[in-house]
């Protein structure tokens, strides 16, 4: 006979344990997926964006704009295909928290620039002929009902409208697109620069150009293009800081700090309560099974033999509950992906995370059943057979 | 109603102790998880709202969400600070207030060379007789007007490139001498000060970004600024120093608030497991030690609370043992981006008593739902069954 056949019974013997333990892993599981992910979509961010675009932004601050000539100054540069202009509206819809973020760009050139914006709804040449006419993501016409053809309200915070600081920017919904590439997000907002420069009177207001998007020609070296975009303004009247869109990213994802080392000390956290309670269990059930271990041994089966029907038992528990972890996990994707897209877009769990749970789901198995099996072993015939439930 | 002694229960934990301590361990690693996080939003909140003052306006641009999205004129600014009657006047019958620049620079961290942005902060004379008291130089001395000198808050020491004694900070072209180190109580200490006139001129700025004022005690600021909302020369919005400074904090305040109560509910479900584990394991040892109890008299309910009290002994030693790990924490100083501001801020994990009162609190109901199926099943033995089992 099969010692394996005792596994199943063992594990029935107490249903309500077995099912609780599976639970814990379950849960357990699922959070190391989710946050290792949170780290990994935070690094991804970072390396999938395209590396022929360049980002020429002020090199003293991220909120300060450059005059508005330098465009067409940069535009004289070799290599360079065009120049957009991009400006941070900063704004909001109705109350400052219903944050998204806001740009007014040259329509047409961001159109031709960006690939990655999947226009589903309306079109990209309504969007680009309508000087009042705005095209936004899928998020955030979900999230506040506007359809094509809706006038999207925008209050400037940054920039109050002329008419008074309670008076919106009235944007035409144009076009809804979805970001096909994953460091995209879908929760922003596109105008035209035309309506944002003529709707700004005083100079005052007036914020020159905060950044630019350089497309370079196809046969061009990026990073010639950077230094030489960067040594025509090295002595002012602005320093301009010219980078790769990815290293451009790079920078929002350095601001976070500490805070995905935290989330990867919290992934400890829970690793070691995963330990604690795959162990506990499997110590409980090692002792009531001293009288089979005592059976098992007397009828002449060596220790390791024994010892395997306790790992074999931890190792199903694991695996059923790391598996549905990994399930739970992969159900959930899609809720944690519209939680966070607005300030990190495209959660993704990687299939490398998969593995590392995996992997910990075994090693938690192999831990928990070894140390129950290894003190089994020391157990006598007769001490064993004497043992009460 | 007769009830069992508590020294039956506190002995049966200790004769069964490795699950115990497995047990108070599991509940102590998640009770730890959720504290670190408390700790860290205590500590960004704290530094925020512990040093806001009442008695100081801030003056802002109407529609303004902060200081980071409002300019003033620099001669409007001045024609306000001579035209509200409120503001509070120094020894040298000069108005109690400054204009201030506000603005986030890219500077690099010593650690990894990667940008962050630095809060530089262009203020006047006056402020420090503003806020005589709540800022200290602590090394080298204060800027002097009109020269291109800076001072550095503490919290920059060690991690911002150029922040140091004798270091050098460039301005878009120019080269400012960092002259003075300071401590402040509030979020200051990671920011970096100098004249405002220079660093208006350096940065190519219109006009200050806020104008912060000392009030003469008994003003009222909501009527200032209902006065001010609609003023045909300089409108403007004025509200609290404190206000000010709690607003900025809401929304990582909102997430790491967000971030525990996740941790805890996802993480407490596999603690209620484990700690129903070990109690249901404490009843099948114990099913025929509760025939005799039940034989003798007791009654079930008696027997159900004793469980229950066995398990939240379970889930206070694991809530002890929580804060225990998370105590070495307290005091470490660590730095994020304050998304409102998009600035980097430096603070300190802080494991205040609300934070382990928490935690315990937390640890206890972990514990109790933890004991509840146990302590029913208890309570549902027949005697005879129960006294039949060995």
């Amino acid at each position: 006979m099969s010692l394996l056949r005792l596994v199943p019974r063992q594990l029935l013997r107490h249903p309500l344990r077995t099912l609780l333990t599976i639970g814990s892993l379950t849960v357990a599981i699922f959070l190391l997926c989710i946050l290792r992910s949170l780290v990994t979509t935070l690094d991804a961010t970072a390396t999938t964006a395209r590396n022929d675009r360049l980002w020429v932004q002020s090199a003293v601050s991220l909120f300060v704009g450059m005059p508005a000539w330098y465009p067409d100054r940069i535009a004289q540069v070799d290599g360079v295909q065009s120049v957009a202009r991009w400006q941070w509206f900063g704004g909001y819809y109705q109350d400052p928290s219903n944050f998204f973020a806001q740009f007014a760009v040259d329509p047409q050139k961001v159109v031709d620039m960006y690939p990655e914006l999947i226009v589903v709804e309306g079109s990209a040449d309504a969007f680009v002929a309508g000087r009042n006419c705005c095209m936004i993501g899928r998020g955030i016409a979900n999230d506040f009902g506007w359809k094509v053809g809706d006038i999207a309200p925008i209050t400037g915070a940054l920039f109050p409208h002329p008419d008074g600081a309670d008076k919106a920017w009235e944007l035409e919904v144009a076009a809804i697109y979805e970001p096909g590439a994953r460091n995209f997000d879908d929760r922003t907002l596109f105008f035209h620069w035309k309506l944002f420069e003529e709707t700004l009177t005083t100079p005052e207001d007036s914020p020159g150009v905060g950044a630019m998007v350089v497309r370079v020609k196809d046969d061009v070296d990026p990073s010639v293009v950077m230094g030489a975009v960067d040594d025509l303004f090295m002595d002012g009247p602005q320093r301009v800081q010219t980078t790769t869109e990815s290293e451009f990213q790079a920078q929002f994802v350095s601001m976070f700090g500490n805070i995905p080392f935290f989330v990867s000390a919290i992934g400890g956290g829970v690793l070691a309560a995963v330990l604690l309670a795959c162990i506990n269990t499997m110590l409980m059930a090692a002792r009531e099974q001293r009288r089979e271990v005592g059976v098992l041994k007397a009828l002449g089966f060596s220790d390791a033999r024994v010892g395997s029907v306790l790992l074999m038992q931890s190792l199903f528990l694991t695996l059923v509950g790391g598996g549905m972890g990994m399930l739970l996990a992969k159900g959930i994707e899609p809720g944690v992906v519209a939680a966070t897209s607005s300030f990190m877009p495209g959660f993704l769990i990687e299939r490398e995370t998969y593995l590392m749970a995996f992997i910990i789901t075994v090693l938690a198995g192999v831990v928990a059943g070894l140390l129950p099996a290894w003190s089994t072993r020391k157990l006598t015939v007769v001490a064993a057979l004497g043992a009460r439930d | 109603m007769r009830g069992i002694a508590f020294s039956y229960h506190l002995r049966s934990l200790f004769v069964r102790r490795s699950a115990t301590f497995l047990t108070v361990l599991g509940i102590g690693a998640t009770v730890a998880v959720v504290a670190g996080v408390l700790a860290l939003q205590q500590g960004f909140e704290r530094l925020y709202t512990d040093a806001g003052r009442a008695d100081l306006a801030v003056f802002l641009r109407p529609g303004a969400t902060g200081e980071g999205d409002s300019i003033f004129n620099r001669d409007r600014g001045r024609r306000l600070i001579n035209t509200v009657p409120e503001i509070a006047v120094g020894d040298d019958q000069q108005p109690l207030a400054s204009m201030e620049l506000y603005l986030a620079v890219r500077l690099r961290r010593v650690s990894s060379g990667g940008e962050t942005n630095v809060p530089i902060r262009g203020v006047q004379p006056a402020t420090f007789g503003i806020r005589e008291g709540e800022i200290t130089v602590l090394e080298g001395r204060q800027f002097r007007p009109g020269q291109d000198e800076l001072m550095v808050g503490r919290s920059l020491l060690g991690r911002i490139r150029g922040c140091e004694l004798g270091g050098t900070i460039v301005l878009n072209t120019t080269p400012f001498l960092v002259v003075g180190i300071f401590e402040s109580t509030g979020p200051s200490g990671s920011e970096i000060w100098g004249d405002l006139d220079r660093i208006l001129e350096c940065l190519e700025r219109t006009g200050p970004s806020r104008i912060l004022a000392q009030l003469k005690p008994g003003s009222d600021i909501a009527a200032i600024s209902a006065r001010l909302k609609n003023d045909k020369v300089v409108p403007a919005q004025v509200i609290s120093e404190k206000e000010s400074l709690s607003s900025q904090t809401e929304m990582l305040s909102a997430v790491l608030k967000f971030l525990g109560a996740f941790l805890g509910v996802i993480m407490g479900i596999a603690a209620v497991f484990t700690a129903t584990t070990t109690m249901l394991a404490a009843l099948a040892d114990r099913t025929h030690e509760i025939g005799i109890l039940l034989a003798a008299g007791f009654r079930p309910v008696g027997i159900a609370l004793g469980f229950l009290f066995e398990s939240l002994i379970l889930g206070l030693l694991g809530g002890l043992a929580g804060c225990l790990l998370v105590w070495p924490i307290n005091g470490i100083e660590t730095g994020t981006t304050n998304f409102q501001t998009f600035t980097e801020v430096a603070f300190g994990f802080r494991v205040t008593p609300m934070v382990l009162t928490v935690s315990i609190l937390f640890a206890l109901v972990l514990g109790l739902l933890g004991g509840g199926l146990p302590a029913w099943r208890a309570a549902h033995l027949a005697p005879v069954k129960a006294l039949g089992r060995r």
